[in-house]
């Protein structure tokens, strides 16, 4: 479940009204999140049902029989072309979803995509009224020192090339290695790769990832965090040269406004919404060119004009997703 | 200092300057490439890729093995649930081999249409690509007789090779400088006798073997072709006379791109083309050839140069009209007037736009 939800139910408690977070399937060791049945006996008419979708399911077809308000926040479902021959069974979920998006479409009345992207997908998919909300990011779970062994192992090392999201076919981490290939030939033969990420859900991609780091004899040179704590993320954006996107499809990607909120500079191949959450604070590559990003990304971490400048704009760029406004924002479109 | 999309372009240049130079100096070779292609291992590639190159995927995916183990290792339950698997395989399989075997048919059915339809050409397609010819060649009169047209209207030796001479000294001390377009290899004697090194290309085989037969080096090619084909840097001057105005825009900014990996970083690159901004040139003598396909401004030529990152642009204009107003009037407006229409009517009729691979 993403922080999103949390954040939105901070706010909304904040405006005073009661608000609970209900999920189908929650990651355990996530405290106060209620199971999704509770839903059928707890909503009243009046009240309003938010549906965050990113995922098909078997319950879906239920949830929009309750009656009350119902609108539908759209985080993207990764196309199943990423998953079908590595994942079977997530390439049935992702056809199953996109299915379910269009025929729960007349359920709902209002539709927020996270990002134009997003929104542009509802408007396809049958919804009616739609409107761009960006993700209400939440900063305060940052408010930790960095964890000091991450810090004490990555800091000060000449290439520290991150990527922050779920170890998963559409975010490519295997064009990361291969980057990683060119960047320690050709640049720095000590560059360090750093995925962070949860690998739970897509073992076999992950596997064979591993395989080809073996393959290419990059052993030793990847380093898969696995899913970190605040304090481990925080430490990996400081401690990192460059943050590095080569994903495929994002429906909004928080990890690039966390690395420029926390002063890392970010190249991105520009795909789905990273174009428009980066903006112009970011080196975005239009063409998918390994040895071209693995150039940009030694750039940035190497000139300290052009790194500053970055940051500069990165900081001004998290700006324009300030949790206030958008929680303000948030308020206006759902009219409470 | 702030971020803008024009620091942004030049961030985009210097990487791929990077990439280029780590190109030529062979850092960056052909087992890098392939490290950087390599499939992922233990199974077929991400489908988003297939789907990128469906023909070369799909018979692969025709031939795929579906393996499926009925095994369940959950403890204690295990065995129950592997038997239970295993009996509605068993109660299930030849309803589903009726299934998957017409999804088979429809499968090799799509698969062998699909491939037809990529051999065998469009209905018509042939016959609508030879009017497209046929519209082409009559856009630049490709049936005139050029030996005829050559005599009446084709430059004059001497007066060619005095223009040219204008240039030979900026390829002074250089070994392989490449004509555009050479003809008859007016500019390759030229260097030839300045002690340069030198070779032409041209697409008509008899100016080609014009030019062999006063010893000089001209392969039968186009210019495109040709300088993607050699190896980068291998040429360290550029030369092209009344190539451009033959071309559409297009194609010469591809010729500028392929320059500058053919060109040794700083080798002098010369265009010469008829000078529109003279109207008398522009709106009257560029037509006399219907070959030329249409007047290109210096300043814009002059752009299309630094764009493509080429050093030190400029314009040199050359070949004075040679019928004038006379400007022998009393000063004052009229003579201003008549002036601004000598430059304006009779300037000069041709220009050249110089300038230096990029570095």
């Amino acid at each position: 479940m993403s922080n999103h939800v949390f954040a939105l139910r901070k706010k909304i408690r904040h405006w005073g009204y009661d608000s609970f977070a209900y999920a189908v399937e929650a990651k355990p060791g996530v405290a106060d999140v209620r199971s999704y049945r509770r839903l059928f006996r707890e909503v009243k008419p009046d009240d309003l049902l938010i549906v965050h979708f990113s995922m098909g399911s078997e319950v879906v077809d239920q949830l929009i029989k309750i009656p009350a308000r119902r609108v539908l926040v759209y985080h993207n479902i990764t196309p199943p072309e990423f998953f079908s021959g590595i994942n079977p069974h997530a390439a049935a979920f992702a056809r199953l979803g996109l299915r379910q998006l269009a025929r729960i479409a007349p359920a709902f009345e209002l539709g927020i995509g996270v990002s134009e992207f997003n929104r542009r997908a509802l408007a396809q998919a049958g919804y009616e009224e739609t409107t761009r909300v960006p993700i209400l990011l939440d900063w305060e779970h940052f408010a930790v020192p960095p964890n000091e062994a991450v810090l004490a192992r990555w800091k000060g090392l000449r290439s520290v090339l991150l990527f922050v999201g779920r170890i998963s076919p559409n975010k490519r981490q295997d064009d990361l290695v291969r980057m990683l290939a060119y960047y320690r030939r050709c640049i720095d033969p000590e560059a360090q790769l750093v995925l962070v990420g949860a690998f739970r859900d897509q073992p076999q991609f992950h596997a064979r990832v591993v395989a080809l780091i073996e393959r290419l004899g990059l052993g030793g040179a990847v380093h898969f965090a696995g899913g970190v704590e605040d304090a481990s993320l925080l430490a990996y954006y400081r401690a990192a040269t460059a943050f590095v996107s080569l994903s495929e499809h994002e429906g909004f990607g928080v990890p690039l406004l966390e690395a420029m909120r926390f002063r890392l500079p970010v190249v991105a191949y520009n795909a789905a919404a990273i174009g428009e959450t980066v903006g112009a604070a970011g080196v975005l590559l239009q063409e998918r060119d390994l040895a071209e990003t693995a150039e940009a990304a030694a750039m940035v971490g190497e000139r300290t004009e052009l790194r500053e400048a970055l940051v500069a704009a990165g900081e001004k760029r998290v700006l324009d997703f300030d949790p206030d406004k958008v929680a303000e924002r948030t308020r206006q479109v759902l009219g409470i | 200092m702030t971020m803008g999309p024009s620091d942004l372009d030049a961030i985009l240049t210097e990487v791929r300057a990077r990439v280029r130079k780590k190109r030529e100096s062979g850092e960056y070779g052909p087992d890098l490439d392939a490290a950087l292609t390599l499939p992922l291992p233990g199974g077929r590639p991400i489908f988003s890729e297939e789907l990128k190159d469906p023909f070369q995927a799909l018979p692969e995916v025709l031939d795929e093995d579906i393996a499926y183990d009925p095994k369940s290792r959950k403890r204690y339950v295990g065995p129950v649930i592997t038997v239970a698997r295993r009996t509605l395989i068993g109660l299930l399989r030849w309803w589903l081999a009726a299934i998957t075997e017409r999804q088979e048919r429809v499968n090799q059915l799509v698969a062998r249409a699909l491939f037809d339809l990529r051999d065998r050409p469009t209905p018509g397609l042939e016959k609508r690509l030879r009017k497209i010819e046929l519209w082409h060649e009559d856009f630049v009169a490709a049936n005139l007789h050029s030996v005829y047209f050559q005599a009446r209207f084709g430059g004059d030796e001497p007066v060619i090779r005095r223009q040219s001479e204008a240039f030979v000294d900026l390829y002074k001390g250089r070994s392989r400088v490449l004509d555009l377009g050479s003809g008859r290899g007016i500019f390759l004697q030229l260097l030839k006798e300045h002690g340069i090194g030198g070779y032409g290309v041209d697409l008509d085989p008899r100016m080609v073997a014009q030019c062999r037969e006063k010893g000089l080096e001209a392969h039968e090619v186009d210019a495109l072709t040709h300088l993607r084909q050699i190896e980068a840097g291998s040429v360290d001057g550029l030369y092209a006379r009344h190539l451009a105005e033959h071309i559409l825009p297009g194609e010469l900014v591809e010729i500028l791109r392929a320059c500058r990996r053919a060109l040794a970083p700083g080798a002098p690159t010369v265009f010469v083309t008829p000078n529109p901004k003279t109207l008398t040139v522009g709106a009257h003598t560029f037509w006399t050839d219907p070959q030329h396909l249409r007047p290109i401004p210096p300043d814009l030529f002059k752009f299309y140069l630094e764009v493509e990152g080429f050093t030190d642009v400029e314009l040199r204009t050359f070949e004075p009209s040679e019928r004038r107003l006379n400007e022998d009037v009393p000063a004052g407006p009229i003579r201003e007037n008549v002036k601004l229409l000598n430059e304006t009517l009779f300037g000069d009729r041709d220009y050249a736009v110089i300038g230096h691979a990029p570095k």
